[in-house]
């Protein structure tokens, strides 16, 4: 008797063990609360800040709504493509992902949901928001989302090193034509320094011991900086059917090239070594004060704009080769992963969060533009309080520059294709190769070879 | 009165083994549905195309035979058994000699022997967080200590052709586990056999060649197998390397010199989404790793020693 009571017992033990390491966590609640789980960790807002801001917009939306409850779940960065597809894979997507760039829409493109027959169900009036902010989430396939706020780029440049050189600041006026690559090449030798203080235009410069760089844009990968260029397909390297590679366009090649001159010739770009050695520092190119121009976007003003110990300006890219401007530019918006539950009430928040009631507290977030007209007014009084004394016009103007064909934008084995590219890339700026026609070219071998094997499997 | 009643007990030793599974099937359920379930489910997943958002769909072998085909997969086999064949002998041989020194009645042993093993115990990220800030060009103190002897340090980590030196030099820094078990397997040899050797007329070296390196053969065989099998699963530290480093080309990088094979098949996995491809190579990885092992344990024969054990036997 002792013995079977002792069995029941050790199965019972075991049976608990196993159910709980295999259940899931269910409460019951008195509320009828349908959930939405806002996927964040694709981009921005997983700092401490954005975190405690995102849970107060989580409150606010909670304790005005009766029907929905919204909950973030704040992933890391580096992670987020395995939690992401570990989500997806068991069956447990979350009902919304974001703020999610165009290169992370495009990543995992094919999970997401088409959130057109929800605007034409409700006629949802989307006049308000820019119309490349719409555009950017258009698809052949599908929209995949509202807009949420605009990153558009310009150059970032330290008022300190210009005057301590002797130079003007770069133009702040749209229309002056004169500023181009060629001045922002002129203007960054002489913003690049030697340790014995001599800058790149003197012919005793020692290229071993630079101590001051003249012109960065290494955060952005070779779509990104290439697609300034005025190729006819801007930044992607591929034709409008996406059936024929074209890396190796006269204008990328003339980009790169300008790149591996800047670095090995010119000096005034930093080589892989000189970026290795400030990323293991967990320093931004800009914020050391040792370089002149920056190149990047609006979400820099959040991320690294603060506490600078030298003053700053930002002012518009240059023109290319070509007489055109093009300033890239990044998107954000929430998706909505086709698997998900509760679609309905994810379109509702996702309406919320873009709502012109709620899109400034949340850009704010976000560090991005709100993508609605109808805000601009209020966003500008709040740039003005966070980060006084830069030319705002700045910001707002180079949106009419932006790139098109995204330099993030969707194509065929996205990822595979940013890889090849990058790698390339990396050839310049590790020296390995700097004649930029014979990187592209391989390139666009190897990019040519990754779109047929896709074609191929196609139906 | 004696009971008619048939006896139906079981014997003490069917009892005993049904005990054993009643306290082992936690971990026995726990192995066959999160380690042999995925393990079959990627066997047949390799045998399919599948991106995780759609259904599998069966294409036989066609991944095994791209494969053979993908320069990728041959540059990543390349570099993986590169690292091994440098890193895993150097690995075995320093780990021995330090375990050897550590074995001496020096001063403050147990203080050296903790010194040499904390390393082991760190995690892989704060270890590659940590190397990468030694390697670094600028900043790091390597390259001012080279220096000072009139050296001009490369790149490291930035220079495709020292990233993979890099990884080997980290690696070293981590072979603590290794000295221990050298150390448990150094004070088990017999001290009977050094007096014998040194009646017999044994140098220092000859004692050191014929009694302490046959009779640690075993451990040497042990951290052999499975400092392979660690090689060939290396990841983490290139992962945390190499990921952000946009002009280095990213994971994998600087020009692709450390694109490891699990390197490769997690860009597969979960950046393309060739979830079947991806676990084709993870077959393809076991099955190497296998032969690896088999033939290292077919010639352990000629080189592992067992005390009591008859050669061939």
């Amino acid at each position: 008797m002792k013995k079977n009571l002792f069995t029941i017992l050790t199965l019972i033990v075991l049976a608990s063990v196993l159910l709980s390491a295999c259940g899931g966590s269910a409460p019951a609640t008195a509320t009828e609360k349908k959930k939405v789980v806002i996927f964040v960790g694709m981009g921005t807002g997983t700092d401490p800040d954005q975190v405690d801001a995102q849970n107060q917009l989580a409150q606010k939306f909670n304790s005005t709504h009766d029907d929905i409850e919204i909950e973030f779940l704040i992933v890391p960065h580096e992670e987020y493509a395995t939690r992401y597809l570990a989500m997806l894979s068991g069956g447990n997507a979350p009902q919304l992902v974001g703020p999610n760039g165009i290169s992370t829409v495009a990543e995992f493109f094919d999970t997401w949901e088409d959130i057109t027959p929800y605007i034409e169900a409700e006629k949802y009036d989307l006049s308000d928001f820019y119309g490349p902010a719409v555009e950017l989430n258009q698809y052949p396939q599908k929209n995949t989302g509202l807009p949420l706020g605009l990153y558009p780029s310009y150059i970032y440049y330290n008022k300190d090193l210009f005057d301590a050189a002797g130079l003007d600041y770069p133009t702040h006026d749209f229309n002056d034509t004169s500023w181009n690559m060629d001045k922002l090449r002129d203007m960054a030798m002489q913003l690049t320094l030697d340790k014995n203080g001599k800058n790149a235009t003197d012919p005793d410069f020692d290229p071993t011991n630079i101590v001051q760089i003249g012109y960065d844009d290494s955060w952005d990968g070779m779509r990104g900086t290439l697609s300034t260029w005025g190729a006819e397909n801007v930044g992607r390297p591929t034709t409008a059917d996406y059936k024929t590679a074209v890396a190796n366009s006269p204008e990328w090649i003339q980009g790169l090239q300008w790149i591996s001159d800047g670095i090995w010739k010119d000096h005034f770009i930093g080589s892989a070594e000189v970026q290795a050695g400030r990323d293991s520092a967990g320093v931004d190119p800009f914020g050391p004060g040792t370089t002149g121009m920056f190149y990047s976007h609006t979400w820099f003003l959040a991320e690294g704009l603060h506490d600078l110990s030298f003053s700053a300006d930002i002012a518009p890219f240059p023109y290319n080769p070509k007489g055109e401007r093009v300033a890239r530019i990044d998107a954000d918006n929430f998706t909505i992963p086709k698997d998900a539950k509760n679609k309905q009430e994810a379109w509702e928040v996702m309406k919320w969060l873009t709502s012109p009631e709620i899109i400034v507290d949340v850009c704010r977030i976000y560090g991005c533009i709100p993508a609605r007209k109808s805000v601009q007014g209020k966003f500008l009084e709040q740039l003005k309080t966070d980060y006084p004394g830069i030319d705002y016009d700045v910001i707002f103007k180079s949106i009419d520059y932006l790139d098109n064909p995204n330099n993030e934008a969707w194509i065929p084995e996205w990822g595979k294709i940013e890889d090849t590219l990058n790698n390339s890339l990396s050839l310049v700026y590790t020296g390995t190769e700097t004649d930029a026609t014979k990187v592209l070219s391989d390139a666009n071998t190897e990019v040519q070879k990754i779109l047929d094997e896709y074609w191929a499997k196609q139906p | 009165m004696q009971s008619t009643r048939p006896h139906h007990r079981l014997s003490l030793a069917h009892r005993e083994a049904l005990w054993a599974y009643a306290f082992i099937s936690p971990w026995l359920i726990g192995f066959v549905i999160f380690t042999i379930g995925p393990m079959l489910a990627s066997l047949y997943f390799s045998f399919t195309d599948y991106d995780i958002v759609s259904s599998p769909e069966w294409i036989g072998l066609t991944n095994y035979i791209n494969l053979f085909h993908d320069e990728l997969f041959w540059h990543s086999l390349g570099i993986t058994l590169k690292f091994a064949l440098i890193a895993l002998p150097l690995n075995l041989i320093i780990s021995y000699l330090i375990a050897v020194l550590l074995n001496q009645n020096i001063a403050g042993r147990n203080i050296w022997r903790t010194v040499y093993f904390l390393p082991s115990v760190i995690a892989g990220v704060a270890v590659a967080l940590l190397w990468a800030r030694i390697f670094d060009p600028k900043y790091g103190v390597l390259n001012p200590f080279l220096e000072r002897f009139g050296i001009h340090g490369p790149g490291w980590f930035s220079d495709p052709h020292w990233a993979l030196s890099a990884l080997v030099i980290m690696s070293l820094w981590s072979v603590g586990g290794n000295i221990i078990l050298y150390l448990a397997g150094l004070q088990g040899v017999p001290t009977d056999l050094y007096d014998a050797a040194k009646v017999d007329g044994a140098t220092a070296w000859q004692r050191f060649r014929h009694v302490t390196i046959p009779m640690t053969t075993p451990v040497i065989f042990f951290n052999l197998v499975l400092g392979l099998i660690a090689t060939f699963q290396y990841f983490t530290e290139v992962y945390v390397i190499s990921v952000g480093n946009t002009v280095g080309g990213g994971l994998g990088g600087p020009a692709r010199s450390t694109l490891f094979y699990n390197i490769y098949l997690y860009q597969n996995a979960f950046k393309y989404f060739h979830m079947g491809y991806a676990s084709t190579m993870a077959w393809i990885l076991f099955v190497i790793v296998l032969v690896f092992t088999l033939l290292i344990f077919r010639s352990s024969n000629a080189w592992v020693y067992y005390e009591g054990q008859l050669r061939g036997r």
